[in-house]
Order: C-alpha cells, then sequence, then structure tokens
C-alpha cells in the first residue's frame, strides 16, 4: 500500500462541472447527429455520390473523399478489346506478373487476338501497363470496389475488363510520352533468313519484308541459301513491343538507337 | 382493465386450453385433466413462462436501445441492417453465441464456473419476476418487495466474485475483487437513499410507493436521494463510469474474461437484465412507476395496457440517462471509486434520509402538492 497515489485534482474546479461539462458535450453532439450521424452507409451511399459533394471534407487540403476520386486514382483496370493490337506490352511491363495474354475471339485462326488477363489477387496497382500500352486501350479507372467472395474471382478475364470500359468510368489519363527514334528495331542483315516471322506476328503491321539486293560473294565465301529479303521496319508506327524480336528465329533482330 | 393482471390471463389462457382438450377424454380423464391443483400448477408455469418471455424481450431491445443511442452520442449509427433499425441485430448476436463452443479453462474450478453465470443469470432473473411494471402485473404483491428485491439484487457480488475466483486468472479474480469491493462500497449508499423513499412513503411495498405517487413524483423532494441513487445504481450495475471490474484496457474483460459462447450470453444478458432492473427501481421509487400526473389528459391513459406502456416509457428513458452518462464520463480509479463510494456518497445518503425525515415530520410534504395517505 506504500506508493498509494494521491489524485491530483483542480482545488479552485467545481467538481460539478467534471460530470456536467463532458455530459453536455456529449448532448451537444447527440443533438447534432440526431439529424444525420457522419456516417456515411457505405454500400448504399458513397462519398463521390453527387449529394455529399462538398458536404464532407476532409480538413487536410483536396483528399480523395471530397465529394470526388482523384482523377489519376488507379484503380480496376478498363480494356477496350476493339483496339487492343495483342502487343503484349502490358504483360511485358507488369511488375508482378499478373497479366496473362488469353485468346479473345476475333482474330484470324493463324494469329489469334490476345488481350490481357489481370488477376487482382497479384496486382500492385503500379499502372506500369497503362503507360506501356501504345494505343491507349488498358487504362486505369476509378472503380475501387474489388471484394469477391471466390478466388477464382479475383482474376479478370479481358471481356470483364471490357465491362469496366463500357461503364465509362473516370479513366486515367497518363500515359508516358514515347520518343520517336530510340529504342528501334535493327536488324543484323547477315544472319537474316528472310523467314517473315516478324512481319506476320507484328501487331501493327509496321514491318514489311523488302527485296533486297543480293549481295555479292566474296572470293571463297560461301553465301547462305535464302530468298533476299529483308524486314524494314516503320519507326512511326512501331510501338516497340518487341514482338518481332522474341519471334525471331534467327535473333538477328535486336533493340538498338537508329543512326 | 384493474382485473386483467398478468396471472388472470395466463389462468385463463390454461383453463380454456385445458378444457378443450379434456372435452375430448371420457370422463375418468377429463376430470383429471380438469383438476383446479393442475390447472393451477399449470397457470403458475404459463406465469413464469411470459415473466421469463418479457424479462428476456425487454433485456434484448435494451440492448438495442443502448446500441442505437451510444451510436448518436458518437456521431455513427448502430446496428441497422438486420430487421427493422438492426431491432433483430441482437436476436443474431444471441443465436452466434449459443451455438459457439463452451471452453472450460484446465485449470478452472468446474462447479465455480458454471454455477457463476448461472447463478447470476437466475438472481437477475427473480429481480424482474418481482418488480412490478403495472397495476395488472400482479406478481409483486408481496408486503415487502423492496427489501426482498434489494437482497436479491446484493447476491451479484458473491457470485461474480466466486466465477471470478474459479475461473483461476489473474484478470479474472482482479476483476471479481474490484467487483466485490465496488458493489459492497455502493451498496451502502444504496440503501440508504432507498430508506428516504421508504420514510416518506410508508412502506415496502413497491405497488403501494407507487401509489403514494399519484399526486406527486418522489423525484422533486427526494432529488439528493435520487442523485444517490442513480450513482449508487451506476456502480452495482457496473457501467461506465464505474465499469471497473471490467476495465478493457487494463484487465482484458474483467471477471468474465474466460467466459464465452452461452456462458458469456449469460453475463451479457444478466448485465443487461440488472440495468433494466435499475431503471425500473429509478421509476418505480423516484418517477411514478406507471402513473402518469394527473393534469396529463385522460386519453393518454385510458387506452389498453397504458401502464405497462408509460413504465417502459419512463424505463427507456432513464436507461437513456445512464447511456448518456456512459457516452460522457471516462472510467475513474479504484482509489476514486472508493473514495467516492465511502467518502462523499454515504454523507450524501445520511442527509438524504435525514431530509426525507424532516420533510414527513415537519409536514413539508403539501409544498411539493402531496395529498398525505390516510394511513400514512
Amino acid at each position: 500500500m506504500g506508493g498509494a497515489v494521491e489524485a491530483k485534482e483542480k482545488p479552485n474546479e467545481n467538481p460539478i462541472l467534471w460530470v456536467a461539462r463532458p455530459m453536455a458535450t456529449a448532448a451537444k453532439q447527440f443533438a447534432k447527429s440526431l439529424v444525420r450521424p457522419s456516417t456515411i452507409v457505405y454500400p448504399f451511399e458513397r462519398l463521390e455520390d453527387p449529394k455529399f459533394r462538398g458536404k464532407v471534407a476532409v480538413e487536410s487540403g483536396r483528399p480523395i473523399g471530397v465529394g470526388e476520386v482523384w482523377d489519376n486514382y488507379r484503380g480496376v483496370h478498363a480494356l477496350n478489346i476493339a483496339t487492343c493490337i495483342s502487343c503484349n506490352l502490358c504483360a511485358f511491363s507488369c511488375p508482378d506478373l499478373c497479366i496473362d495474354m488469353v485468346t479473345v475471339p476475333g482474330g484470324d485462326p493463324k494469329h489469334p487476338k490476345k488481350c490481357p488477363q489481370i488477376d487482382y489477387g497479384k496486382c500492385s496497382y503500379c499502372g506500369f501497363c497503362s503507360d506501356a500500352c501504345p494505343e491507349g486501350c488498358l487504362t486505369m479507372t476509378t472503380r475501387y470496389e474489388l471484394s469477391v467472395t471466390k478466388r477464382a474471382d479475383m482474376v479478370y478475364s479481358p471481356e470483364r475488363l471490357h465491362e469496366v470500359f463500357r461503364s465509362k468510368l473516370p479513366m486515367n489519363p497518363i500515359r508516358l510520352a514515347r520518343p520517336e527514334n530510340e529504342d528501334a528495331i535493327l536488324l543484323d542483315p547477315p544472319l537474316c533468313i528472310g523467314c517473315n516471322a516478324c512481319a506476320r506476328d507484328c501487331p501493327t503491321q509496321c514491318i514489311t519484308m523488302l527485296d533486297v539486293p543480293k549481295p555479292d560473294a566474296k572470293p571463297g565465301e560461301k553465301l547462305p541459301k535464302r530468298i533476299w529479303k529483308e524486314p524494314v521496319v516503320n519507326d512511326s508506327d512501331c510501338v516497340r513491343c518487341g514482338t518481332c524480336i522474341s519471334v525471331c528465329p534467327k535473333e538477328c533482330l535486336f533493340w538498338g538507337t537508329r543512326k | 382493465m384493474s382485473n386483467l393482471t398478468l396471472f388472470s390471463v395466463s389462468d385463463l389462457l390454461v383453463t380454456v386450453l385445458l378444457t378443450a382438450i379434456a372435452s375430448i377424454f371420457p370422463e375418468p380423464i377429463r376430470g383429471w385433466l380438469t383438476n383446479p391443483d393442475l390447472l393451477l400448477g399449470l397457470a403458475c408455469l404459463v406465469f413464469g413462462a411470459l415473466l421469463l418471455a418479457a424479462s428476456m424481450l425487454n433485456t434484448i431491445l435494451l440492448i438495442w436501445w443502448e446500441r442505437k443511442l451510444l451510436g448518436r452520442f458518437m456521431d455513427r449509427r448502430g446496428a441497422m441492417h438486420v430487421g427493422f433499425a438492426g431491432l433483430l441485430q441482437n436476436f443474431a448476436d444471441g443465436f452466434k453465441l449459443f451455438k459457439k463452443d463452451t471452453v472450460q479453462p484446465r485449470e478452472a474450478d468446474a462447479l465455480g464456473f458454471y454455477a457463476g453465470p448461472t447463478i447470476y443469470m437466475v438472481t437477475s432473473l427473480v429481480l424482474f419476476g418481482i418488480l412490478p411494471i403495472s397495476s395488472g402485473w400482479n406478481s409483486g404483491a408481496l408486503p415487502l418487495t423492496l427489501l426482498l428485491a434489494l437482497a436479491v439484487f446484493s447476491f451479484a457480488p458473491l457470485f461474480i466474485f466466486v466465477s471470478a475466483w474459479s475461473s483461476n486468472n489473474k484478470y479474472s479474480l482482479m476483476g471479481g475483487m474490484r467487483s466485490a469491493a465496488q458493489m459492497i462500497a455502493y451498496e451502502v449508499p444504496l440503501l440508504l437513499a432507498v430508506v428516504a423513499v421508504v420514510i416518506v412513503a410508508g412502506s415496502f411495498d413497491l405497488t403501494t410507493i407507487v401509489y403514494e405517487q399519484q399526486n406527486y413524483w418522489f423525484w422533486g423532494p427526494l432529488f439528493l436521494a435520487l442523485l444517490v441513487f442513480v450513482a449508487g445504481m451506476l456502480a452495482e450495475m457496473e457501467r461506465i463510469p464505474f465499469d471497473l471490474p471490467e476495465a478493457e484496457a487494463e484487465l482484458v474483460e474483467g471477471w468474465n474474461t474466460e467466459y464465452g459462447g452461452m456462458l458469456f450470453a449469460f453475463f451479457m444478458l444478466a448485465d443487461y437484465l440488472r440495468a433494466l432492473v435499475g431503471s425500473i427501481l429509478v421509476v418505480l421509487l423516484f418517477l411514478g412507476g406507471w402513473t402518469l400526473p394527473t393534469w396529463v389528459p385522460a386519453a393518454f391513459t385510458s387506452f389498453p395496457l397504458a401502464g405497462i406502456f408509460w413504465f417502459m416509457v419512463k424505463t427507456y428513458l432513464v436507461f437513456g440517462l445512464f447511456v448518456w452518462i456512459r457516452a460522457s464520463l471516462p472510467r475513474v480509479r479504484t482509489d476514486q471509486l472508493l473514495r467516492v463510494g465511502w467518502n462523499r456518497m454515504i454523507p450524501l445518503s445520511l442527509l438524504s434520509v435525514f431530509l426525507a425525515a424532516v420533510l414527513v415530520t415537519a409536514k413539508c410534504l403539501p409544498v411539493f402538492g402531496c395529498v398525505p395517505s390516510p394511513g400514512g
């Protein structure tokens, strides 16, 4: 019992006030929230509903929740299947490897059309994919509601992403500007066998196979037997997706800076 | 209306049902079935079942009422999704608790562990059973109802302490000790405040006390006693600011730390049942019970079950006051609690007894509009 704590009370204050003041405060709060408590009944109402515009404000600055969601909010993706060129850049750029390119109807049998399917269980919402998308068909929207009951529902097929696109949500407008002549596709001519794989698989059809003059053989050199065609890349149409590099059987295409 | 009591209703119910059933049987069996002793026994059972249903229903409604009020005090909404305005939320919660396992700690003493909550629950139910809710609720027709009610009320610390000790957990034990200390400290001023009421009303019978308040309610002349009684009730019910035995911040959940499932539901229900009984006692002793002041138009008091209706309105408003206090005040320290209990509350309650005695002997009560009862 030695160290009994002695209560330190302000001697000049009326003890009745210790009870009365907080009770008055509570009564004031009660009267205020009797009309409408600050709670927003979330699944039925949302902060971005027009009726909350300007009413529910967070005091510091202009955060999400002043009746709107930020324009560059990175939520669920929207995919416009019609403009997707199956360039695979979104899947390449994804740091979480959550994007699979799956076949969607619309391509021809030789060149199936492939569109991104996103696993939101893995996605980190970094937005690299929509930055990388050359056609602007994969963007991020302001939709933030992702709760599902089954894990399989976390995977959004291209069709579901297209549904999001059709709901016309505000979309993330950020896109990286692309340098014109950097990282162009270059060719190492002696290796090329003119197989046409790059031109066949190019999503933008910017590669054409052109006849090239047959080089003269030096004395004693044996030239490979081939059709003398070589790919020529139209840099202004190229989206730098690298599909041609990955399909080239002889590894004669590579990234480089065009002189 | 005045002849229609809860017991007569259950008696009528049993008689009608049993005669209907007996009429399809031949003579000897019919005679046995319509035996008046059997009728009386069954009527008592039905009466008890009705009381039990009323108490449980009111308790669960009270929890809902607290959740809604507390929500508004905290600038939010209370339960609102299950049922209309969340009325069924507590039934859902109760069902969830009912389904859960009862886990008995390995070191616990089984007898005390199970007997504690059960007896706590039973005494609380007895409490509700002996209080008159309206003139037709004749379960409280004893000359010493008030004494019996307070005696049963003061059982609680013993069984809380038993269950806390047999849980074999340091938090439970500390909570139980605090509970016992607090309840004993506040029992004395509580009883003294009641003595003031008894002096003015001249009876221990709650029904008589209510009828003494026909012309004026006791809260005016006995305001000091009301204050002491409410503070003592808060401590008896272990509600904030006197919820030291269950202080979540320091003792996990106090004396019911080790309880889960149905046993926890017992404690929870009994707690709120005692809160209900506390509010009912305040209404009975100080706020005129089921009566309304004489200047109230007769239309407000003449509809069927008006007595029960107004009684419940008053009870829920008094409980609203307790919720208001809970929403406003912080928890006090143990030393503050005991010092206030022994040093402030007991002198105040003695003062209120003295004032009541002066009021009665100096015949000052007519100042408040009192017409002294002829026998008093």
